[in-house]
């Protein structure tokens, strides 16, 4: 892996492509270019290609508008929204390559919008997450691994409410808009890389606490 | 950061990632029914067409304001019942079968999607008189998606 340049504050941005690209299988195309061939296809005729684009997207999408506190109802809603607009708006989206990042920017916005009238019609507390993990096992799943999955999930769960959406929707958006994300939050966006440090920090600080080991990910 | 950091925050992010598909996966059929609402919002699609093969348009006409029509491509069947309600609107109760994923309704001006039953039923409330085509995506028993779309009827 070739060293990161990290001098500038806005090196975020590449920072996030990179750490995606890592943490995906090398051999396979990032999934904003595998995305990006998709979409092309379909504007050249391809219709079945934005059943392809709609599959590989669709999982990202409800993570990153999970992330804005809305029920699954209202979350299904705000994905399907993101896909009728994209349909619909298609040829606003100049360069292709960009179709991921203009989905999750959709998605973003309209989960903001949809959970601001969300909170206004229902001032008690907004459903976050189901605070529990559960309770199927998989084959795959040893014993350790469920057991390093649940002090992480205890241990997000401590993190306040804009630490755990700020990690979700960067954990599913391989290229985060940094700019954009500070918008949403309501955040500067100079403070985006140091806020992302901030809550890893928070987190392994809470997760040392519990006795976890920083080893590679499965 | 040097390198190392950053590969201990993709790391741990790649756990995130999989925590939260663990605790908050996704509904199930999600993706199918975003398959299938896109289908049905494509423009650029061709839909199988389903031809008209029964209407008891004359029958119900002098009963009251219901009609009955069924459309069909020889394998999926779509029965729709259009009543006229106290409002001067219509009614469209709906019924196809294989699992209905997405239903609209297209007229001139406006597009309705449809509240989605169980067992193939779908419903428009509310619809306006007018030159009206259903379009729908279904699922059928072997997990396949299919897109229709019906001939123009007049609601």
């Amino acid at each position: 892996m070739t060293d990161i340049d990290r001098s500038e504050p806005d090196g975020q941005e590449r920072t996030g492509n990179a750490w995606a690209a890592a943490s995906d299988d090398s051999a396979a195309p990032a999934r904003w270019e595998h995305a990006a061939d998709l979409f092309l296809r379909w504007r050249e005729g391809e219709t079945r290609a934005m059943d392809e684009l709609v599959r590989l997207m669709s999982p990202v999408l409800w993570h990153v508008v999970r992330a804005y506190g809305l029920d699954r109802a209202l979350a299904e809603d705000v994905v399907q929204t993101t896909w009728r607009t994209l349909v619909r708006r298609h040829d606003t989206i100049i360069d292709p390559r960009a179709v991921s990042g203009w989905l999750t920017m959709c998605a973003r916005r309209e989960a903001w919008r949809v959970g601001k009238l969300q909170r206004r019609a229902d001032p008690t507390e907004v459903e976050y997450l189901e605070p529990h993990l559960p309770t199927h096992e998989s084959a795959e799943h040893t014993a350790g691994v469920e057991d390093d999955q649940r002090r992480l999930w205890t241990s997000v769960g401590k993190l306040d409410d804009r630490c755990q959406r700020l990690l979700r929707v960067i954990a599913f958006d391989d290229r985060p808009d940094y700019a954009r994300i500070a918008a949403d939050l309501s955040m500067p966006v100079g403070s985006i890389g140091p806020t992302r440090q901030r809550c890893l920090g928070k987190l392994r600080a809470l997760l040392e606490g519990d006795g976890w080991r920083d080893h590679d990910a499965n | 950061m040097q390198t190392e950091d950053f590969a201990a925050d993709a790391a741990l992010f790649a756990r995130l990632r999989s925590v939260w598909e663990d605790v908050d996966p996704m509904p199930a059929d999600f993706v199918d029914r975003m398959v299938a609402a896109v289908a049905v919002e494509d423009l650029s699609r061709e839909y199988a067409l389903l031809t008209l093969v029964e209407t008891n348009l004359a029958a119900t006409r002098s009963d009251s304001d219901t009609m009955t029509l069924q459309f069909s491509d020889g394998t999926t069947t779509v029965l729709l019942h259009i009543t006229q309600t106290e409002s001067g609107k219509h009614r469209i109760d709906g019924w196809v079968d294989a699992s209905a994923l997405a239903v609209r309704l297209v007229q001139a001006t406006r597009e309705l999607p449809a509240d989605l039953g169980e067992h193939g039923r779908f419903a428009f409330d509310g619809v306006p008189a007018g030159v009206s085509r259903l379009k729908l995506a279904v699922r059928d028993e072997g997990g396949d998606l299919h897109d229709f779309q019906t001939p123009q009827f007049e609601v």
